[in-house]
């Protein structure tokens, strides 16, 4: 039963499909009566199904060499494209994660979707992100990944605009979009390219041929850099990073799917292309490079929000650097672990504080405070989530962080650093958070805040149960280090960066200083707080030339192109009205222009016959 | 005596006729500069009958018939003249301009 179960794990995605596909028929438009919720239900049955199948499926993968499924899609001369399925326990443990997550989403959605008449639209989506995200992990070909990155940026449009009728909504998920877009057609390029090169697209052999691959330097060079970009749009790396920061309008349970699992599908991707990408070393310290710039600079932004959903948001970018950093180290393991205790965290943490912003409205959090005695729960769940996003000893990410210190000791120290600042700047930021919302006097807007009701809290504390159970199932697992091979240096530096981090944050924030807090420079301050300026950067750069080569485009097309054109027709229309007058009416010129046309025809008749004697005669 | 004499004459009076006929701007005048243009024509057949076609004189014939159907046209064009000017009480060529574009 197991064993089939598992070979037919790819039945997960059809689930999630069907949910979402079966959400459809409530949408306000179709059953007009009996309102939305069965939508949201039948996702979640759905869901569910899929949950439990996958997580049957886990448990006969274990110890088992890796199936791989050949679904024939197309053949045409010279191109087989197989859907290739790739049943392993890496993957099937992401589905168990994803399906797991959106479980929880789901039913969180059903106790923050209550006022909201969208089920029908939003559940449809969640199930179509939950189909897109394990086909993802489960496709095991670098083309289908493209396809499915693909339909999911067209997801997250969607789901980014579901509140549509408000402008920055609109707004945000264009860029949404447009970003992803702009990242996944550069990964496009790279996977057309790769073509000639391997031969294949399926991953595993993509990891054999790079094996003993013999390339063009700069050939490789270009390519891994444009599949690279495809999962730095879709990782809201710097400079695709913008998008993240606006997709923050959208509603808070698909936020918590965004920023634990739809980001990491580009990491995913990122995390199987890794053999190809190390090929050059050009492409690997560029990802290292985008990583760490990321990483850092996403970390300080997120320091400077006073959106509560942005300061998040930001430590997304900020751990996705991280995971690049460890894809472009040739840290694999790091990196799958990075995720996963980065997802069910960043999950746990945005729950929370969605839990705040639905009963105190304000997302500002300079408007918040004092709510750790009225809401216990939500104050515990950010606390474990929070401390398991960063280097806090028991918990899942210190075992992610120190796995990928331990892996940059020798190879880069400065690397170390990074995550290292990373991770203070993260325990600061979270700190900071924690303080502002939960910590000090109570504020107009959370003096009467009531904790949320069980469809929110329960999801929220399933979740921190497993947050705090996460070092034990990887125990189980064996991915936890040994006591033997523990680099103590790194362990005791991102302690300490830890602790400093959050010590130093609780006394600013939680001491009696005057807040809101105020930095001595207040330029420096605007500049991480607007992100860089990168709207502006952007608004500059990109779209104004863009908007430019537009408008001269237009005026091309509808000046020179189009006048050409319309230049022969009024040209003929001219003539023809200027060559009527040479009917003029009169008799006697027409008896002249006849007399003209009898002798010019004679001289051209006449002409090779007399024409030198005519000559010779005049001159 | 040669043609071209003959025809350059003709040719002559065939230029005057149309200089007339083009110029005037009484219409009568136009019809008179018709009757020297079918006259040089005339000339122009009378010389080559007589210098090419002594024997059959054909040239003579197509004058004799140039001739008649000439005053017939002139009677119609002179019915014409009249018919216009019944109606627009002018022969002025120029004022009869009126079918233009």
């Amino acid at each position: 039963m197991a064993q089939f179960l598992l070979e037919t794990v790819w039945l997960v995605p059809c689930y999630a499909l069907i949910g979402g596909l079966l959400a459809v028929p409530w949408s306000p438009g179709i059953i007009r009566r009996t309102g939305p919720r069965p939508a949201g239900y039948v996702n979640l049955v759905m869901t569910f199904l899929a949950l439990v199948h996958s997580v049957i499926a886990l448990f006969a993968s274990w110890n088992q060499p890796p199936i791989e499924l050949f679904i024939p899609w197309l053949s045409t001369a010279g191109l087989n494209l197989t859907i290739a399925v790739e049943i392993s326990a890496a993957s099937v443990g992401a589905v168990v994660v994803i399906t797991g997550l959106n479980f929880l989403a789901q039913i969180y959605a059903v106790g923050y979707m209550e006022m909201d008449w969208g089920w029908g639209r939003f559940f449809s989506l969640l199930g179509f992100f939950e189909a897109g995200l394990s086909a993802l992990v489960l496709c095991n070909n670098l083309f289908f990944s493209y396809v499915i990155l693909e339909i999911l940026t067209l997801g997250t449009y969607l789901l980014v605009g579901l509140w549509f009728s408000q402008p920055l909504v609109v707004t945000g998920a264009r860029d949404a979009f447009l970003t992803k877009r702009v990242g996944d057609l550069f990964l496009l390029m790279g996977v057309l390219a790769l073509w000639p090169l391997a031969g294949t697209w399926d991953y595993t052999e993509l990891a054999e041929w790079a094996t003993t691959a013999n390339v063009n330097p700069t050939v490789i060079t270009l390519v891994g850099l444009a599949l690279i970009a495809g999962p730095m749009g879709k990782c809201a790396q710097f400079p695709l990073h913008l998008w993240l920061d606006e997709a923050m309008e959208g509603p808070v349970p698909s936020t918590i799917l965004r920023n634990s699992v739809v980001v990491a599908s580009g990491a995913w991707v990122l995390i199987k292309l890794q053999p190809v990408l190390t090929l050059s070393p050009i492409v690997s310290s560029t990802i290292v490079a985008i990583g760490a710039v990321t990483a850092v600079g996403a970390s300080l932004i997120a320091i400077a929000q006073t959106d509560i959903k942005r300061c998040q948001s930001y430590s997304v970018s900020a751990y996705m650097g991280l995971v690049f950093i460890a894809v472009g180290v040739r840290e694999d393991e790091a990196a799958l672990l990075l995720v996963l205790t980065h997802a069910v965290s960043a999950a746990l943490l945005v729950m929370s504080t969605g839990g705040i912003v639905w009963n105190s409205i304000t997302q500002d959090i300079n408007q918040l405070g004092g709510l750790w005695s009225r809401r216990p729960i939500s104050a515990l769940a950010f606390i474990v989530g929070g401390l398991g996003l960063i280097g806090f000893p028991p918990l899942g990410s210190f075992w992610a962080l120190m796995r990928l210190g331990d892996g940059l000791w020798d190879k880069q120290p400065w690397l170390v650093g990074v995550v290292i600042a990373v991770n203070g700047l993260t325990a600061f930021s979270l700190t900071r958070e924690f303080g502002l919302i939960f910590g000090g006097k109570a504020k107009q807007m959370s003096e009467r805040s009531p904790e949320v009701h069980w469809p929110m809290v329960l999801p929220m504390v399933i979740l921190l149960g497993f947050v705090l159970h996460l070092p034990l199932v990887l125990q189980s697992l064996s991915l936890l280090p040994s006591w033997v091979d523990l680099n103590k240096d790194v362990a005791l530096l991102l302690i300490w960066s830890t602790i400093f981090g959050c010590s130093i944050s609780a006394v600013i924030h939680l001491g009696n200083w005057q807040k809101p807090i105020r930095f001595p420079w207040k330029g420096l301050r605007d500049f991480f707080a607007y992100d860089f300026y990168t709207a502006q950067i952007y608004r500059l750069t990109i779209v104004n030339g863009v908007a430019q080569i537009a408008k001269f485009a237009d005026m091309l097309d509808r000046l020179v192109i189009d006048g050409i054109v319309n230049l022969v027709g009024l040209f003929s229309l001219l003539s023809g009205q200027g060559l009527k007058y040479s009917t003029s009416g009169q008799t006697q010129f027409y008896a002249f222009t006849v007399l003209l046309g009898v002798s010019v025809l004679g001289m051209w008749v006449a002409w090779p016959f007399w024409g030198v004697q005519f000559l010779e005669l005049m001159f | 005596m040669q043609l071209q004499y003959f025809l350059i004459l003709a040719a002559a009076l065939f230029c005057i006729g149309i200089y007339g006929l083009i110029t005037s701007r009484n219409a009568v005048r136009v019809l008179m500069s018709i009757e020297l243009l079918l006259n040089a024509v005339n000339l122009n057949l009378m010389a080559f009958s007589n210098f090419l076609d002594s024997t059959l004189i054909k040239g003579q014939v197509f004058t004799v018939f140039v001739i008649t159907v000439a005053a017939a046209e002139a009677a119609v064009g002179l019915a014409i003249v009249l018919a216009i000017y019944r109606n627009r009480d002018t022969v002025d060529m120029e004022q009869f301009n009126l079918l233009k574009w």
